[in-house]
């Protein structure tokens, strides 16, 4: 039945390990001023190869934030952000962001005032961390407010600072020939990327007041592309029951993927990620002790509570294994990266943000991953403040119980808040959903 | 000493506690209302229903525990959620039921149950209370009434003044204003009740409707929220004799079976056993069984042993 048999998560060495350069790329936006840097702070996606072949040192707004509250660091900057007018039902990832632009200038618009809620000691240790941006980039899919953020951060800075907008539009994916990655509208819309890329670098040559360096651009998506085909080589090895390695891990790995420099030290970490998995197949080692339910998560992460939720789920042998966040993310179809013709296979890749889908299309990759991975149950994280993520997922709980028979909790929380959770709400239903996929084992008499 | 369990349910508000024999027939049962999570709440229960019952504690052939806070329940076998507890208590309660909502102090749920009392689908409240009995707490204190005299308040309603289902205290704020605008406390009982249904009713469209529709739970004990559930369901509502009981209930007769060798897994077991052997693995024939209806096809019982083997929770 489904009580707890104590299984304990087998974290995987590589994954601990690339911690260090998480922290690593931190410490070197921290200096970057002393360095004589350019910065560039963006949100949305992927754009770091180009900031990085322009020699720009790049801040994504959600990583930080993501940084601060899996660190328990949030509260200061969401209190700076509060106390501008950020109120709490805004993102969460946004307001801890737009809370450090606000420390980091001072306080307010005004350069050097002071905010009253936020200590000094906090005040300074985030201020002087996060650099000033030279100039800001959005590029967000799928999130109204995404396609806000640095417009209110450029406002922060007392509309002082360089903005360019890359406007990503939706997949509705309702033409005749609509499917995944296929299409007059897929082919429609990449033109249209493809064309702003192209502006972006105008742009950005009149901010370095360097030429852009393509060749640059085309190593490090190579470098990306090998990356990710590791990445999506070692999700592979967990189709195996048990699973060598799980959800969380591919979580840990998210930073990687998502903004840390293409370059052959990214090879060489997702080489090490698949070998390890691999070694664990060859060995015989699971990632649970004893794997006993197959889960798919369906959310952002809620990063404050990152390493409860994975011994949580593991004591309850509830091997979490999939999800939309790591496995329909991060330069996940590599085929589409030409090194040669590198901006149409990113400005593909910004399309297939998760949230940028219609139903039809999310509903076609959760069943498809749910049936790949064998998934019993699906976790849905209610995200608090994050509509873009959450608005579909009922009617994804419906598919999947329609189609694969497989049951869903839901559980509320939020990526950066974690006012908005608590751990007995999870407790309960994860337990009912475990005692739940028991009886469909014995109707089914598995 | 006949066989008997007991199954307590310690929710939000209320401990209920219930003993049942080796037939699953109810013999005695208390609920006792001591606040929050209380673990004075949970010891008179236990003491008032093993005095009715006329039994010690070590009497007992096992003890479940189910609820928020089951895991407060001291000396117990296991523990189910409220969710497979409720679903087992209703199908024994009303056979046949096919949608159980339970209304509690501090949340509410939405159970599908199958046509022998094990859950389909399931959706529970958020962590906000609206929708929940603390809604009808809110509204008795903003009315200044005693919360027994809602149900005619609400009754005798009929404007429909479209108080928020949203949150309990800003309800609490809309049922003051209104008051103070000089609508009628009927017509405001009965809209805060219509609140609370609609917030309902959105619990039931994650699972889906279905009927027989039973409600359980403390709110299931007021007339006006019954009936303006129905309403909104356009469906009649079956409440059991005794609603707030069905978890401790389900919790008692889940003990039971598996002292009986019936239950590998909420009873399904022996219901494969009972069409695979046409008799329980303790040797008593089906009739003893407290499902008493075999649908499902046989199971890998070895598995299923296994499997319990593994678990090592007490």
């Amino acid at each position: 039945m489904t009580t707890q048999t104590g299984s304990t998560v087998t974290r995987m060495q590589t994954t601990r390990a690339g911690g260090q350069m998480i922290a690593d790329y931190w410490d070197n936006i921290f200096t970057a001023r002393e360095r004589g840097k350019h910065v560039v702070w963006y949100n949305g996606s992927a754009l770091n190869p180009i900031f990085q072949a322009a020699g720009l040192e790049w801040c994504h707004g959600e990583a930080f934030s993501a940084r601060l509250a899996a660190q328990h660091l949030e509260g200061p900057a969401q209190l700076a952000g509060a106390e501008y007018g950020y109120i709490n039902e805004l993102c969460s990832y946004s307001r801890t962001h737009l809370g450090c632009a606000v420390l980091s200038n001072g306080g307010g618009p005004a350069p050097g005032s002071e905010t009253g809620v936020v200590d000094a000691l906090d005040q300074q240790e985030l201020a002087s961390k996060l650099p000033k941006p030279d100039f800001f980039v959005n590029a967000y899919s799928g999130c109204s407010t995404g396609q806000q953020w640095d417009e209110m951060t450029y406002r922060v800075f007392g509309r002082s600072i360089p903005i360019f907008n890359v406007s990503i539009p939706f997949l509705w994916g309702n033409r005749p020939d609509s499917t995944y990655m296929a299409g007059q509208e897929w082919d429609e819309a990449t033109d249209y990327v493809v064309g702003q890329l192209r502006e972006l670098v105008t742009f950005i040559e009149a901010q370095t007041g360097r030429p852009f360096d393509w060749d640059a651009l085309s190593e490090s998506m190579s470098y990306i592309r090998r990356a990710s085909e590791l990445r999506l080589e070692g999700m592979a090895l967990c189709e195996r029951k048990p699973t060598p390695a799980t959800y969380w891990d591919w979580v840990a790995s998210i930073a990687h993927i998502n903004f840390l420099p293409g370059d052959q030290a990214l090879v060489d970490y997702f080489a090490s990620v698949r070998d390890e998995i691999q070694a664990r197949v060859d060995a015989g080692v699971p990632a649970l002790e004893n794997e006993r339910y197959r889960l798919y998560f369906d959310g952002i992460m809620n990063w404050n509570k990152l390493g409860w939720l994975a011994k949580r789920f593991a004591e309850y042998d509830a091997a979490v294994i999939a999800g939309r966040y790591t496995h329909s993310s991060f330069w996940q179809e590599p085929q589409l990266i030409d090194p040669e013709d590198p901006l149409r296979g990113m400005a593909q890749h910004y399309l297939l943000c998760p949230i940028n889908h219609s139903l039809k299309t999310l509903n076609y990759l959760t069943l498809r991953d749910c049936e790949r991975f064998e998934i019993d149950g699906l976790v849905f994280h209610s995200t608090r403040t994050c509509r873009a993520f959450t608005n579909p997922q009922t009617m994804l709980a419906s598919t999947a119980r329609e189609h694969l028979g497989i049951p869903a909790m839901f559980f509320e929380g939020d990526v950066a808040d974690a006012s908005f959770y608590k751990d007995d709400i999870l407790e309960s239903r994860l337990v009912a959903m475990l005692e739940s996929i028991d009886v469909r084992r014995a109707k089914a008499g598995v | 000493m006949a066989l008997r369990t007991m199954g307590v349910d310690l929710g939000s508000t209320t401990a209920k506690a219930v003993v049942v024999d080796e037939a699953g027939g109810i013999v005695a049962h208390r609920v006792v209302q001591m606040g929050a999570v209380s673990r004075r709440g949970v010891a008179a229960a236990i003491d008032a229903v093993l005095d009715d019952a006329g039994l010690e504690r070590g009497d007992l052939g096992q003890v479940i525990a189910t609820g928020y806070g089951r895991r407060l329940v001291p000396d117990v076998d296991r523990t189910f959620t409220e969710i497979t507890c409720h679903a087992r208590g209703v199908a024994a309660m009303c056979p046949g039921a096919a949608l159980v909502i339970d209304i509690g102090g501090q949340d509410s749920k939405a159970i599908r149950v199958d046509e022998v009392g094990l859950v389909d689908d399931f959706a529970m409240n958020d962590r906000c209370a609206s929708g929940t009995g603390r809604f009808f707490e809110v509204l008795a204190r903003a009315l200044e009434c005693r919360l027994d005299d809602l149900d005619d308040l609400a009754l005798a309603g009929g404007q429909d003044l479209e108080v928020s289902s949203m949150c309990a205290t800003f309800a609490e704020t809309e049922i003051i204003s209104l008051l103070a605008e000089g609508e009628e406390p009927t017509d405001i009982a009965a809209s805060v009740h219509r609140a609370v249904s609609a917030r309902t009713l959105g619990l039931v469209s994650r699972v889906g409707r279905a009927a027989p529709v039973v409600m359980t739970g403390g709110v299931a004990r007021s007339r006006a929220a019954v009936h303006f559930l129905a309403e909104s369901l356009r469906a009649p509502v079956i409440v059991p004799a005794e609603p707030q009981i069905s978890g401790a209930y389900g919790a008692a007769l889940l003990g039971l079976e598996s002292l009986q060798g019936e239950t590998r897994v909420i009873g399904q077991a022996v219901d494969r056993e009972h069409v695979h052997t046409g008799q329980q693995p303790n040797g008593r024939d089906c009739s003893t069984c407290s499902l008493g209806r075999a649908k499902y096809q046989p199971i890998d019982v070895e598995l299923w042993t296994a499997s319990i083997a593994a678990d090592r929770r007490p």
